[in-house]
């Protein structure tokens, strides 16, 4: 027992609610919103002190499930966990129909756009999306030009960068439908808030995750190549360094399906099989974790040691589905983002549900010179990087690198687009430094299933923390943290 | 399942089992020769050596002065030196994460416990105080590995394919102990006043493979060098005898080859063969040609880890 336990801080008595900032938990006035009461009265409860015993264990059974990451310093590799905060973040079944509805929306839309991009182009020729922005895309793929994917389906898995701005509502950030990562650690982010403080569970209804991997394995199965009755699902991977490594061996177990790398794929007679202990086993669905360069040493990147030779023409022939499609980046580069309120329009003739942020295109000459003139006000986004990569925002940045910013800009308008920085809301996190709650802000990511026939939202999704006090980058890769994040039932 | 995949959990079991073998060596060899009867068997050098013969690096030039330091850190906790428990544990592991898929949640948990208990390890300690502690932790952990994996994996073919690597690995590593202590026997005889078959290293060999309770139970006297080969290579009820482990090794061969009569180059045929071999000798015969019988059942158990590799890894 601590000897002065009678000078124990109730946990939030030192927050700042500095009320410049949209705080999703306290009002202005300091009292907590309605949908948090409970909670604040709950976690009211424990001292600073239980609060950093909690927090501890939770840490470490990150740790002992091997929930982790390397770091690589001079000397040797170090394993660390990523960051997870215990105050979870709830969202309220209204507010979630409007993100549901809205990811569903866009993923609807983004899959007419890639099929439509890829055979007749209807939308380009309506005038509605310019032909450069396509032709000039390094993720535009021409081999996939008048393909048919298995079911109709491009992009199977969207992962969604939602955030709430100041204004109160939803904006979306970026469409990842590449190979999107982070569903493993909602569940885990559950499975350790459960773990550490399972009695608050009780007075909420909140919506299960686990039941991810049993749809994501339905639409694998709903986008079987013709002619196939039951269809053998694999998730192949870049292998056991690769940063995604343990949500990858996730998923497989989540499913019961085999984790394969590439050298346990072979294709023959443009069929793949695996290399199992009792022979060759055809492989028919193939959820993969590597990127379009690296699938298929003959037909794109030759020094790829992660692909499969022949593994694309496996697939143009239809002998197997490949989740996500090749050739899906071209539509989660950052300037299509900025034409998806005119796509939804186009193909689906609905009004976008949730909000784009307003984007400035460096490639048009007169939004150029806007940007130009304004960076200290934008934040600068190159439109094919991912991770947080390369973004520059205005009001963080000296004189002197607003002109190497200007510079770079100049000399490739199209890599470039501009948007107005905008005001992520905040949530009350602990911070280790200061053994305190802080405001930080975070985002939302969603993961949509999409498939033939068959759809489906993940209730709740990776709400990640920008650690750093101040920052708007919640990327893990970029020093973020995370949070588990409630949906509640009615 | 996937080959290479197979083949990794094969060499996890190995690995895990390799370990405990050589944690608790070190363990009741130290301990023991502390009070042993007689001055050879309780002095440094003799225990010294003796280690480095069961890690396969034997030293035949009685000159070189070993140091107690050195060696235990270099079969313990030493990364640079392969035989060392720390880089077993590190396979192991690494084997686990290849694997993670496969095996379940639980058992990944254990062996990542394991591994963050080994490398955390303070060599320091370990070499002046921490001997005991660290290696009946070692043998507590892969204890709890192995129960992990008879009762949270289902008992299938990934399974079949770790519990042969531990069964493989388990009979190598007991005939490398018999092989050591044998050779610790033959050299402490002199000093004994007593013939080679009453030494007290039969005992110390029991306790090394953690039999000699089960013996006593089961003779009622004391060890001889005809009693202790009987029990640890012939008796099948003891856990830790060759034949046991032969014959788990040809439970497990069946689930992965269920053929009424195995090709006759197969695993499964070979470790039939192997079996019955065994299953119909008697301990004076091994006696008499303990060097001639150690050659050639280790030599069976390479060729029957090359043949499954042959067969069911080759991807």
């Amino acid at each position: 027992m601590p000897m002065n336990s009678d000078v124990k801080k109730p946990i939030f008595s030192s927050y700042i609610n500095n009320t410049a900032l949209f705080d999703e938990v306290f009002k202005t006035n300091g009292a907590a919103k309605n949908v948090y009461q409970k909670l604040f009265e709950l976690y009211g409860n424990h001292s600073i002190q239980d609060y950093v015993q909690l927090n501890n264990k939770a840490k470490s059974s990150f740790f002992n499930q091997g929930i982790t990451f390397q770091v690589y310093d001079n000397k040797e590799t170090q394993e660390k966990i990523f960051p997870f905060d215990l105050f979870p973040r709830i969202i309220d079944e209204d507010e979630w129909k409007i993100i549901e509805s809205g990811a569903i929306q866009r993923s609807k839309a983004l899959n007419l756009f890639l099929w439509d991009i890829y055979h007749d182009k209807k939308i380009i020729k309506d005038g509605i999306v310019p032909l450069d922005l396509i032709s000039s895309s390094a993720n535009y793929l021409h081999q996939m030009i008048g393909i048919d994917p298995p079911g109709g389906i491009y992009n199977h898995i969207s992962g969604t960068d939602i955030i709430k701005h100041s204004d109160g509502n939803y904006y979306v950030l970026e469409d990842n439908i590449r190979c999107p990562s982070g569903v493993s650690y909602v569940i885990c982010n559950r499975t350790a808030l459960k773990r550490a403080l399972f009695g608050v569970f009780n007075h909420y209804k909140t919506h299960s995750v686990t039941n991810y991997a049993e749809n994501l394995l339905d639409i694998l199965e709903s986008v079987k190549p013709k002619g196939v009755d039951v269809p053998n699902c694999v998730v192949i991977t870049p292998g056991m360094y690769n940063s995604a490594f343990y949500e990858h061996s996730y998923l497989a177990k989540a499913m019961g399906v085999e984790l394969v790398e590439g050298r346990d794929l072979f294709v023959e007679n443009d069929f793949v099989y695996m290399k199992t202990i009792r022979g060759p086993i055809k492989v028919d669905v193939i959820y993969r974790r590597v990127d379009d360069q690296y699938i298929d040493p003959l037909e794109f990147r030759a020094d790829s040691s992660l692909g499969v030779p022949g593994l694309f023409a496996a697939y143009l022939k239809g002998n197997v589905c490949l989740a996500n499609a090749p050739g899906t980046g071209v539509a989660d580069d950052k300037a299509i983002y900025t034409y998806m309120p005119k796509i939804i329009k186009y193909y689906l003739d609905e009004t976008p549900i949730l909000n784009n942020v307003h984007t400035y295109h460096c490639s048009r000459p007169i939004e150029l010179k806007y940007v130009l003139e304004h960076i200290h006000e934008l934040v600068i986004k190159p439109v094919d990087e991912a991770g947080g990569y390369g973004i520059s925002i205005g009001n963080r940045l000296s004189k002197a690198e607003i002109k190497v910013v200007q510079e770079e800009i100049k000399q490739n308008p199209r890599k470039y687009i501009a948007q107005p920085i905008m005001s992520l809301s905040v949530h009350p996190t602990y911070i280790d430094d200061s053994e305190s709650f802080e405001q930080r802000h975070v985002d939302l990511r969603t993961f949509t299933l999409l498939g033939n026939k068959k759809e489906f939202v993940l209730k709740g999704g990776l709400s990640r923390v920008a650690l750093k006090k101040g920052n708007l980058i919640v990327n893990s890769s970029q020093g973020g943290g995370s949070k588990d994040t409630w949906v509640l039932k009615k | 399942m996937l080959a290479r995949v197979a083949n990794n959990l094969f060499w996890m079991g190995r690995y895990i089992e390799r370990a405990e073998h050589v944690a608790r060596y070190l363990n009741v060899n130290y301990f023991s020769s502390l009070d042993a009867p007689n001055e050879l068997s309780q002095s440094r050098q003799f225990v010294l050596q003796s280690m480095m013969f069961l890690v396969g690096e034997p030293i035949n030039d009685d000159s070189i002065i070993l140091k107690e330091e050195d060696i235990l850190f270099n079969i313990g906790l030493n990364a640079n030196i392969p035989y060392s428990i720390i880089n077993n544990v590190k396979y192991a592991r690494e084997n686990a994460n290849s694997a993670r898929d496969l095996i379940s949640t639980e058992l990944y948990e254990s062996v990542n416990k394991f591994y963050h208990f080994v490398i955390k390890y303070s060599i320091e300690d370990f070499t002046k105080k921490g001997l005991y502690d660290f290696t009946v932790n070692i043998t507590e952990m892969t204890a709890i590995l192995r129960g992990k994996i008879r009762g949270t994996l289902l008992h299938d073919e990934v399974y079949a394919i770790i519990m042969l690597g531990i069964n493989l690995e388990r009979a190598t590593q007991v005939i490398r102990i018999i092989n050591a202590k044998y050779n610790d026997a033959v050299m402490a005889k002199g000093s004994y006043g007593d013939k080679i078959s009453h030494s007290f290293e039969w005992t110390t060999l029991l306790k090394c493979v953690e039999s000699y309770d089960m013996m006593r139970r089961y003779y009622k006297k004391t060890p001889t060098s005809i009693s202790t080969l009987e029990f640890l290579i012939l008796n099948p009820d003891c856990p830790r005898s060759v034949i046991n482990s032969i014959n788990q090794v040809y439970k497990h061969i069946r689930v992965l080859d269920e053929s009424k009569s195995p090709d006759k180059n197969s695993t499964a045929f070979l470790i039939s063969k192997v079996k019955g071999e065994y299953e119909f000798k008697f301990a004076e015969e091994i006696e008499g040609d303990i060097q001639g019988f150690i050659e050639k059942i280790l030599n069976s158990l390479v060729q029957i880890s090359l043949k499954m590799e042959n067969e069911f890894f080759n991807y």
